[in-house]
């Protein structure tokens, strides 16, 4: 590999600094700063309401933030600092090209319940990116058959089961052909019988070498999963480090803690 | 026994129900046109334009169809203004039922959950292309019942225009009643006449229900 292409491999795809986000009063996100770089999978683990879901949501800003930058592949996300010192907000049509090139995936499937599954994957390359409709179709009857959901094309979604629901999903965020894929705890509203099926789809991917960041619940999962586990509380990134390390030797009393409720909660 | 009189008038009475439908064809096409305009802005609009639109509804829903008729009829011609009869009649019920489908419209976009807008802008879409193809399809699903429900309001509303002297099915019936001296019979034609334009109304609206199921 020539010292180009290391570069261009290990270059950060995205870079966030001092990412804050703040309801009213109330700091939901405290100067967050995390690097992922290329072709790697983060994974996001802390209790709930400490900022998981909020700072996925930034990223293609689905959530506005008061403070702190999002570059997203060499490009700001959603404000930029004028020269002035002020932060603009950038106009819609690149805030909208940006999403373009993010996939998310959210907890609630969210497919279009009056599209049948085959539109809900095409919809958006054939309106957004312009791709023709026949090239569109040939990709997400690909993508289907990839998920094991072939046979689903003219189904409407609410014919499916919830796993088979989040699998279009995933399909219709990579028909857009992202270069980052965003998930927001997208096992935690499936039976835990429909669980693996889509954990499954997710792990493919990243063996694929797609960009992921994933917030989720399933330890197990992360750690077989991820390069790096980012560990929050309260606003903060507290910890953040290879599975192994973070898993097997956390560092912080807050993590221990964390690890050893989740545990509790598991093995009963 | 036979009801002559309400037979020999009922062709007469048909003539007067033209005249309904074609008010009430043109006052539910403005209405629809206004409601959908004054809705989005309702709920999308820049401010200034937001209150000036909360400002019409406001208005026009508290002040009865009636006064908003003779306004017309009576008041426009002195500051110069004179409408052909019929326009005027749809004109107003038009403005006046447009301010109630701008609710229908609004609420029923404002109804769908914020999922469905999160998955449109995830997946690139701007404004305009996200109600176009992720919200107005859900939204007429939701707006149909009540839309429906606003026109048979409209149709039967049209018979107010008879006050202010113009003619059309409840003025046929008054006519029809002086000539015969049969209230009873005809007034019960005009009121079949009534419920046949608004049932079909009713009918096609469940039609269209049925049809915009997701699930056939």
């Amino acid at each position: 590999m020539s010292i180009e292409a290391l570069r261009e491999a290990a270059a950060p795809l995205i870079e966030i600094r001092g990412l804050t986000k703040r309801f009213g009063t109330n700091e939901v996100l405290r100067r967050v700063s995390l690097t992922v770089p290329k072709g790697q999978t983060v994974a996001v683990i802390g209790p709930s309401g400490s900022g998981k879901t909020t700072m996925l949501r930034c990223i293609n800003l689905l959530e506005e933030f008061e403070d702190g930058e999002i570059i997203f592949d060499g490009q700001p996300i959603g404000y930029r600092l004028a020269s002035d010192g002020r932060r603009r907000r950038l106009p819609e049509r690149d805030i909208a090209a940006s999403r373009s090139n993010i996939g998310i995936v959210f907890q609630s499937f969210n497919l279009f319940p009056h599209m049948t599954v085959l539109r809900n994957i095409t919809a958006a390359p054939v309106r957004v990116k312009g791709i023709d409709r026949a090239t569109a179709e040939r990709t997400a009857r690909d993508l289907l058959a990839r998920i094991g959901l072939a046979d689903k094309a003219d189904e409407y979604p609410i014919r499916l089961s919830g796993g088979q629901q989040q699998r279009v999903a995933i399909a219709r965020a990579l028909a857009m052909q992202p270069k980052l894929m965003l998930f927001d705890e997208v096992t935690s509203a499936l039976d835990p019988e429909l669980v693996g099926e889509v954990l499954a789809v997710i792990k493919q991917l990243a063996e694929d070498g797609m960009t992921m960041v994933l917030v989720t619940h399933e330890m197990q999962f992360a750690r077989d999963v991820a390069d790096t586990i980012v560990f929050m509380a309260e606003g903060q990134i507290v910890e953040q480090g290879p599975p192994k390390t973070v898993f097997a030797n956390p560092q912080s009393e807050r993590l221990r803690l964390f690890l050893r409720r989740y545990h509790e909660a598991y093995l009963l | 026994m036979i009801p002559q009189a309400l037979l020999r008038n009922f062709l007469y009475l048909l003539r007067g129900a033209e005249y309904t439908l074609l008010l009430s064809s043109g006052s539910i096409v403005l209405s629809t046109a206004i409601g959908a305009a004054v809705g989005l802005l309702h709920a999308f609009g820049p401010a200034p334009l937001r209150i000036l639109v909360e400002l019409y509804v406001f208005l026009v829903r508290g002040i009865p169809l009636l006064i908003l008729l003779f306004a017309m009829y009576y008041m426009l011609p002195y500051v110069g203004i004179d409408l052909n009869p019929t326009a005027g009649g749809i004109v107003v019920i038009g403005l006046y039922y447009g301010a109630f489908m701008s609710q229908v419209f609004r609420a029923a976009i404002l109804s769908l959950p914020k999922s469905q807008w999160d998955a449109a802008r995830g997946l690139g879409m701007r404004l305009p292309l996200a109600l176009q193809i992720v919200i107005f399809p859900q939204a007429f699903r939701v707006a149909a019942p009540p839309f429906v429900n606003t026109c048979m309001q409209l149709v039967k509303s049209t018979s107010l225009v008879s006050i202010v002297g113009l003619w059309e099915l409840t003025m046929a019936g008054r006519e029809a009643v002086e000539r015969t001296l049969a209230p009873f019979q005809i007034f019960a034609g005009v009121a079949l006449i009534y419920f046949c334009i608004c049932f079909s109304l009713a009918s096609y609206g469940r039609h269209l229900e049925k049809r915009m199921q997701y699930v056939h």
